[in-house]
């Protein structure tokens, strides 16, 4: 088999390093090329045109994919109410269409997950033996961890570097350094060299940034390419930049904690309750509560990020006004027709608006 | 007399009957709000967030109508009816969204129904919100049984007398002074519309579709005229097991019609629908297969008339040129 996975943020980086710890035998992982304009329009050209932007993103990397010789594709699929769990079989039929003879293989990541992933774990590793598979895994999520924690630092050291454009360029670094760690001690110490380095750029002490929070679907989050690097752009317009959706959490607690009766997001839920009382699927409802958290954390204001015509997150932004816990919201909905100068005007008059918020109550 | 609101609107197409039944059983009257115009879609359109589909726009300015007209209103989360298939995530939010565009509406009755816990689950759902109107266990127990009886009761009406929705409405609301619709059995071109109720059967949204088509001398078929069975096979044909809770209605309706070789397939949809993106492609791909022409409307709140009527007559001389040339 030649398995081609989409892309999502760095999550490729877990299926590379499995890879690389179990070596490629008759099963070989096939990366297709980073999200680019070309994978956009394969897969604005191929999908319906109503769909949504995660969907297109996916069936374009996907496509590229089978460019490379792939013959089984990975893809996520979650019981729901979002759209997630029709992607499998609409882009099945197209990628059949196409000509492409290549079969899906699903990961649950609702119901099932974790057997889901073993399962799938063992199609990638060439029915590896379980200790093999759990140490390898160990190794990628400690990859995975490392990347999330470096970026904790570099969106706060963005916001007040005296050099734009520095703390970026070492984070570049830092992703390329993990991505080549061959072992757990390797991952660790690059880690911590570069949270180190990140911390020497030179920094204005002066400036108290203004602090905002990132909610929203969970993929145009963690998908820099479908939002356009906005922490990036808000990092170079002195933002500080929080957000609780990341990989690591995800595999952390949805794989691990949650069978063990703990709820990450219980404080979240309970903030939304007032306004929201169910999962409307998605993210939508954490959305709703997180607002809620922020504005009482004192936070500036939020960004909120959203594929056009994303259902769940429609909700929340329909409710989100209301709520009696109030900063600023700015929601940014993500297709094919943004452009990033129209994202980044919107940005700039947004955080103007937070700066003079703070100055007129004196803070 | 406690007075219960439905805005008419969403899923009061497919489940008013069992509703008015339920509710009228409890001792209380029914207040419904008018078919949609112009001002209850301004007022709609005017508290929810631009990006919000149609129909849901117009949920609100029904509710907005409804206000200070009722004492409880009635908008039901509605999760799921069992198979693992979902509603749309603004059908299980609608509540909460009501609550935070539509401040002084009366307070608002939200059992959720979700099929997937169980039956249980969802009576329990329902006996809390029978409090409001009777503490009398068996009483709230009969008039479920009695909805339910008068759910299934219109749905076969449809299916066996082959008439929509809204002339079975009609029939329940001739108190209202309506006249009551013939079935359509007119011998000319059989064109199936597929799509949600609410868009089809709103008239304000679908611009008169189905009467329109009437008038140009099309049989109208639409999913309620299939037996719910078999809309039920031919979706699991076409699409496996559903993730939707209207897979039947478009992939299912559109499949059936298909096979039963119908002239022609219209289908019908409002911009920015989740679902509908997904599954109308299928129905698409399918009608190539089969080479049924295929018509896809999608509609918003900018849909001109004249624009509708032009692609119908220019479909409906397509599909007529197509008789003639294969007859």
């Amino acid at each position: 088999m030649r398995i081609g996975i989409p892309h999502c943020g760095h999550a490729y980086i877990i299926a590379e390093a499995l890879v690389q710890k179990l070596g490629n035998g008759e099963n070989e992982l096939i990366v297709p090329p980073p999200t680019s304009h070309r994978t956009l329009d394969l897969g604005v050209k191929y999908s319906p045109v109503e769909a949504c932007l995660p969907f297109k993103l996916t069936l374009g990397n996907l496509i590229e994919a089978c460019e490379l010789g792939a013959d089984t594709l990975i893809h996520a699929r979650g019981t729901g109410v979002c759209r997630l769990g029709y992607y499998v079989k609409e882009q099945e039929q197209i990628i059949r269409d196409l000509g492409y003879d290549a079969h899906f293989l699903t990961l649950d990541v609702s119901q099932n997950r974790f057997r889901s992933i073993i399962r799938l774990m063992k199609d990638l590793t060439n029915d590896a033996p379980l200790p093999r598979i759990i140490s390898a895994f160990r190794f990628a999520m400690g990859k995975l961890f490392a990347l999330d924690n470096i970026e904790k630092v570099v969106h706060k050291v963005r916001a007040v570097e005296l050099e734009k454009g520095r703390a970026n360029q070492v984070y570049r670094e830092a992703v390329k350094a993990i991505g080549e760690a061959r072992t757990v001690g390797e991952v660790k110490s690059a880690a911590k060299e570069y949270i180190k380095r990140l911390n020497q750029v030179s920094q204005d002490p002066t400036v108290d940034p203004v602090k905002v929070g990132i909610v929203g679907e969970v993929y145009v989050v963690l998908d820099p390419f479908a939002n356009m690097d906005i922490e990036m752009e808000l990092g170079k317009l002195g933002v500080e930049v929080e957000r609780t959706l990341s990989l690591s959490r995800w595999v952390k607690y949805r794989l691990f904690l949650n069978y063990l009766g703990v709820n990450e997001w219980k404080e979240v839920h309970e903030a939304a309750m007032p306004y929201l009382k169910r999962n409307v699927g998605g993210d939508g409802w954490e959305s709703v509560g997180e607002k809620v958290v922020y504005a009482r954390n004192g936070y500036d204001g939020l960004v909120h990020l959203a594929p056009f015509t994303c259902m769940p997150e429609i909700v929340a932004q329909n409710i989100m006004p209301s709520t009696k816990e109030d900063i600023p919201v700015l929601t940014v909905l993500y297709d094919e027709q943004m452009a990033r100068p129209g994202m980044i005007t919107r940005l700039e008059a947004f955080v103007d608006l937070l700066r003079f918020r703070r100055k007129r109550r004196g803070t | 007399m406690i007075r219960v609101g439905i805005p008419r609107a969403l899923s009061y197409y497919q489940y008013f009957p069992a509703w008015k039944t339920f509710f009228e059983a409890l001792g209380a009257e029914m207040v419904v709000s008018p078919p949609t115009n112009k001002a209850i879609f301004t007022a709609g359109n005017s508290r929810a967030v631009a990006e919000t589909c149609l129909p849901v726009k117009l949920f609100f300015g029904h509710a907005i109508s409804l206000v200070n007209k009722c004492d409880y209103m009635f908008i039901p989360a509605m999760r799921s009816l069992g198979q693992k298939a979902y509603y749309c995530s603004k059908f299980i939010g609608l509540p909460d969204m009501t609550r935070a565009l539509v401040p002084e509406c009366p307070l608002i009755l939200d059992p959720e129904i979700d099929l997937n816990k169980g039956r249980r689950n969802l009576y329990h759902a329902i006996y809390n919100m029978g409090r409001h109107f009777s503490s009398d266990e068996s009483q709230i127990k009969k008039a479920v049984e009695q909805a339910e009886k008068a759910h299934l009761a219109y749905q076969k009406e449809m299916s066996a007398r082959k008439i929509t929705p809204i002339q079975a409405l009609d029939e329940i609301h001739k108190d209202e002074g309506k006249s009551y619709l013939e079935p359509d059995i007119s011998p000319g071109l059989s064109i199936a519309v597929i799509g949600h109720q609410y868009v089809i059967y709103d008239d304000y949204i679908s611009h008169r579709l189905i009467s329109r088509l009437q008038a140009m001398g099309v049989r109208v078929l639409t999913p309620e005229m299939a037996e719910q069975e078999a809309l039920d096979t031919a979706m699991t044909r076409l699409g496996g097991a559903p993730h939707w809770s209207f897979e039947a209605d478009i992939i299912g309706a559109g499949e059936y019609y298909l096979k039963a070789k119908t002239d022609g397939i219209i289908s019908v949809a409002v911009f920015g629908c989740g679902p509908d993106s997904m599954m109308i492609d299928m129905v698409r791909h399918r009608a190539s297969e089969f080479r049924i022409p295929f018509l896809h409307l999608s509609l918003d709140e900018h849909t001109s008339e004249g624009g509708l009527v032009t692609r119908l007559e220019a479909f409906l001389d397509m599909v007529k040129r197509k008789r003639r040339v294969c007859a």
